[in-house]
C-alpha cells in the first residue's frame, strides 16, 4: 500500500511539474512529424546530367527511347544556373530519374560538379570497338561497391548479369511477411527515443529535484522502505511512457501492432532506462554535474536509431548496445506477423537487465540518504 | 531510549573522523540537547541515530532498535524535524500531511489537528511553495509529529522562527516531553537548550566535552554573586557581592537594611558562556 501511495503521489507530482509537458510537447512534435512530415511512401527521385557526342542518328534513337519512358512524353526546356551563367538543357521525366540533356561536354562537368549529390555520365562513341562509350563523372566518395557498379552497368553482357540474377532461386524463410511503409518504419526508433531515452533523462531530473528540495531525507525515516521511493518513481515513468507511446503509435498504426506485446516491451524497457536514469542521479547532486554522463548514454543510445535509419552503417559493435535490439523488437511488434518470441525474448533481457540496476541504485540510495 | 557507544564515524573512510569516541545515553521521556558549533558533528551523529548514515563503528540503539541492522518499524517510533525544510513544493499542506501519514503503520494524527498546533489551520489548502521559510519550517516540523512518535528527533527547530512562534514550538515540544515523549535536541542555540533540556552534551571537533544538566553546568561553572543596583545619597550605586563570602554577605545585608534597593540578581553563567569556558571554542 505504501508504494501504491507512494506512486499516485508521484503521478500527482509529476502532472504538476514541468518535465511532463516535456513529455508531452515532445510526444505531439513525433506525432505531427509522423502524420503530416514523413510521407507515407518515400521514393527518392535521383537526378543525372547526361551529354552526348554521338552520331545525329544514334543521338536520335537515343533520346526517342528516353522519350518513350518520360513520364508525360514531353521534353522540358530548363535553365540551370552555373557561375553567373544560365545553361539550358531538355529535362527527361522518368518513374524515380530526372535526366538533364547537356549539350556541352564543359558545362556537363561543370555542373555535377556545382551540384554534388548529382552524377554526370558522356555519352560517345568508342573509336576502338565501335560501341558506345559512358565516361563517368561521380563526386569521389561513392563507395567501391558504387563505382564497381558504374564499371559494369553499361557491361556488354549485362543482360546475361541479370538473367543469371534472376535464375537464383529465392525461398522466403517467413511467410506472410508485410513490409512497413516509410511513416510507419519510422515509429520504433522514434517511440525509442520518445521512451526510452526521454525516461532516463526525465528520472534523474526528478531524482535531482527531490534531493534540492530534500525529502529523499523525510521519505528516509519513515516506516516505508527505499526501494518503494524508487518504485514509485520508475511506475510513474512507466506509466508516462506508456501513455506518451500509445499517443503516437494509435493514430499511426492503428490495429496492425500486437499491442499486448509492444506494452510488455514498452514496461520492460522502461523499466530498464529508468533504472538506469536512478543509477546515475545517485552518483551526484544535481543535473549539472550528472548531465556528462546522462549525454553519453543519450548518444550512445541514439547510435543505434541512427543505424536504423541508414542500414548501409551497421558496424558490428553496435549490437552490444541494448537499444539496438529494443528498435528491432519495436519493429516486430508492428509489424503483420511479427516475431513474437523475439519481441518476449528483448523483453526478459530489458527486465533482467533493469532488475540489476534497480537493485543498485536502490544500494547507492540507501548509502547516500544524508548527502 | 538511546545508547551510544564508542561511536566513529569517518566520511571518507581515511582516517579522519568527523566524530570520536562518542559515548552517551538518552533516558526515557528526557529532553537530552546536543550542543555544538557548526561542523562539531551533531549532524553526523543525528543522523547515524536516524539511520540516513550508515553505522561504521561503535554501538548504537535506538527505541529499543540496533542501528547496525535497522528495521523500518523502527521508524514508526521516530519522527525527526529537519534544519532545512524539506515538503513538497508541489503539495499543499495538508497534501503534505496526508501523503507521509500513510508510510507509517501506526495511528496517524489528523494532519488538520497538527496545522493548527504549528498556525498553519487556514494555510490547509495552500501549495508548501508559496510559503514563506518560516512557514515550511512549522510544516516540517507538524509532519515529525504525524505518527506519534516516542522518540522525537529535533534539529535547530526554531532557527528561523520569529520569537512569538519559537515560543510556540518550544511550548509543543514541552507538552509533548510532559505526555512522555523522549526529545533528542540538536541545535547550537544555547536559550533554547537552557530552557527545554533535562541534561545538554557539548560536543566539538567530534569529541563530546561533557555531558550534564543545565543547573548543574551553572552551579558548578557560573559565579556565585549577586549584583544589586541601589540608591545612596540620591545616585544609584551598582555593585556584586559573592555570596559564599562571610564578609561579603555581611555588606550585602547592610546595604538591604539600609538603602533602597532598584534591582537585586543572582549572577549565574549562561549555558554558552560555560561551553566557551569548557571548550574554548563559542557555539558559532
Amino acid at each position: 500500500m505504501k508504494l501504491w501511495y507512494s506512486y499516485l503521489k508521484e503521478l500527482k507530482l509529476s502532472s504538476k511539474g514541468f518535465y511532463f509537458y516535456i513529455e508531452i510537447i515532445m510526444t505531439l512534435i513525433i506525432l505531427v512529424l509522423l502524420l503530416f512530415v514523413i510521407p507515407e511512401n518515400y521514393s527518392p527521385t535521383e537526378e543525372e546530367y547526361l551529354s552526348l557526342d554521338l552520331p545525329k542518328a544514334v543521338e536520335e534513337y537515343y533520346l526517342d527511347e528516353m522519350l518513350e519512358e518520360d513520364l508525360d512524353g514531353k521534353v522540358e526546356k530548363v535553365e540551370l544556373e552555373l557561375d553567373d551563367e544560365v545553361i539550358v538543357a531538355d529535362l527527361y521525366e522518368t518513374e524515380g530519374q530526372e535526366i538533364y540533356i547537356i549539350k556541352d561536354k564543359e558545362d556537363l562537368i561543370g555542373l555535377t560538379k556545382a551540384d554534388r549529390p548529382r552524377i554526370g555520365a558522356l555519352i560517345s562513341m568508342d573509336s576502338e570497338t565501335g560501341g558506345i562509350k559512358y565516361d563517368y563523372y561521380i563526386q569521389g566518395y561513392e563507395s567501391d561497391r558504387m563505382k564497381n557498379l558504374y564499371r559494369i552497368i553499361n557491361n556488354e553482357n549485362i543482360e546475361g548479369i541479370i538473367a543469371d540474377a534472376e535464375g537464383i532461386e529465392v525461398k522466403e524463410l517467413q511467410v506472410g511477411y508485410e513490409q512497413l511503409n516509410t511513416r510507419q518504419n519510422s515509429v520504433p526508433a522514434l517511440i525509442t527515443f520518445n521512451g526510452s531515452l526521454m525516461g532516463m533523462f526525465i528520472i534523474a531530473a526528478y531524482i535531482f529535484l527531490d534531493k534540492q528540495e530534500g525529502v529523499i531525507k523525510a521519505y528516509a525515516v519513515t516506516a516505508s522502505k527505499v526501494w518503494h521511493y524508487l518504485m514509485s518513481k520508475v511506475l510513474t515513468l512507466v506509466t508516462v511512457t506508456i501513455i506518451t507511446t500509445m499517443m503516437i503509435v494509435i493514430p499511426v498504426m492503428r490495429t496492425q501492432p500486437a499491442y499486448w506485446a509492444l506494452l510488455i516491451l514498452l514496461i520492460t524497457s522502461a523499466f530498464f532506462s529508468s533504472s538506469l536514469g536512478l543509477l546515475i542521479s545517485g552518483f551526484f547532486d544535481n543535473m549539472t554535474q550528472s548531465f556528462g554522463v546522462i549525454y553519453v548514454f543519450m548518444m550512445l543510445f541514439m547510435l543505434p536509431a541512427i543505424s536504423y535509419f541508414i542500414p548501409s552503417w551497421s558496424p558490428g559493435w553496435m549490437q552490444a548496445i541494448p537499444i539496438y535490439y529494443l528498435i528491432l523488437a519495436f519493429k516486430e511488434t508492428i509489424l503483420v506477423n511479427g516475431d513474437m518470441q523475439f519481441v518476449m525474448l528483448v523483453s526478459l533481457g530489458f527486465l533482467l537487465g533493469g532488475g540489476i540496476l534497480f537493485l543498485l541504485a536502490n544500494n547507492k540510495f540507501k548509502k547516500n540518504l544524508a548527502i | 531510549m538511546i545508547h551510544v557507544k564508542d561511536l566513529n564515524h569517518s566520511y571518507n573512510r581515511d582516517g579522519k573522523y568527523a566524530i570520536k569516541d562518542v559515548n552517551f545515553d538518552v533516558a526515557e521521556g528526557e529532553i537530552f540537547g546536543f550542543l555544538g558549533p557548526s561542523g562539531a558533528g551533531k549532524s553526523t551523529t543525528q543522523n547515524i541515530l536516524t539511520g540516513l548514515l550508515p553505522l561504521q563503528e561503535g554501538e548504537v540503539t535506538v527505541a529499543g532498535y540496533d542501528i547496525k541492522h535497522i528495521k523500518n518499524e523502527m521508524f514508526n517510533k521516530i519522527g525527526m524535524s529537519f534544519e532545512q525544510s524539506n515538503v513538497y513544493s508541489k503539495m499543499t499542506a495538508k497534501e503534505n500531511l496526508d501523503f507521509y501519514r500513510r508510510l507509517f503503520d501506526v495511528k496517524t494524527r489528523e494532519p488538520q489537528e497538527l496545522l493548527d498546533l504549528v498556525g498553519l489551520g487556514d494555510k490547509g489548502n495552500i501549495r508548501a511553495g508559496e510559503f514563506s521559510k518560516g512557514m515550511k519550517h512549522r510544516l516540517t516540523f507538524a509532519r515529525s509529529m504525524i505518527n506519534n512518535p516516542s522518540l522525537w528527533f529535533l534539529d535547530e527547530p526554531t532557527t528561523g522562527l520569529d520569537p512569538s512562534i519559537a515560543a510556540d514550538i518550544k511550548d509543543i515540544v514541552r507538552m509533548q516531553n510532559e505526555k512522555g515523549v523522549t526529545v533528542f535536541l540538536t541545535t547550537h542555540n544555547m536559550y533554547i537548550a537552557d530552557e527545554l533540556c533535562d541534561r545538554v552534551a557539548f560536543i566539538v571537533d567530534g569529541d563530546i566535552k561533557l555531558i550534564d544538566s543545565p543547573r548543574n553546568l551553572k552551579l558548578q561553572y557560573g559565579e556565585k554573586l549577586v549584583e544589586v543596583e541601589y540608591f545612596d545619597n540620591n545616585s544609584v550605586v551598582k555593585k556584586s557581592f559573592s555570596i559564599i563570602d562571610e564578609k561579603d554577605k555581611l555588606s550585602l545585608k547592610k546595604v538591604i537594611d539600609e538603602n533602597e534597593i532598584q534591582t537585586m540578581h543572582t549572577k549565574e553563567a549562561t549555558l554558552e558562556e560555560i561551553f566557551i569556558k569548557v571548550t574554548g571554542r563559542g557555539l558559532i
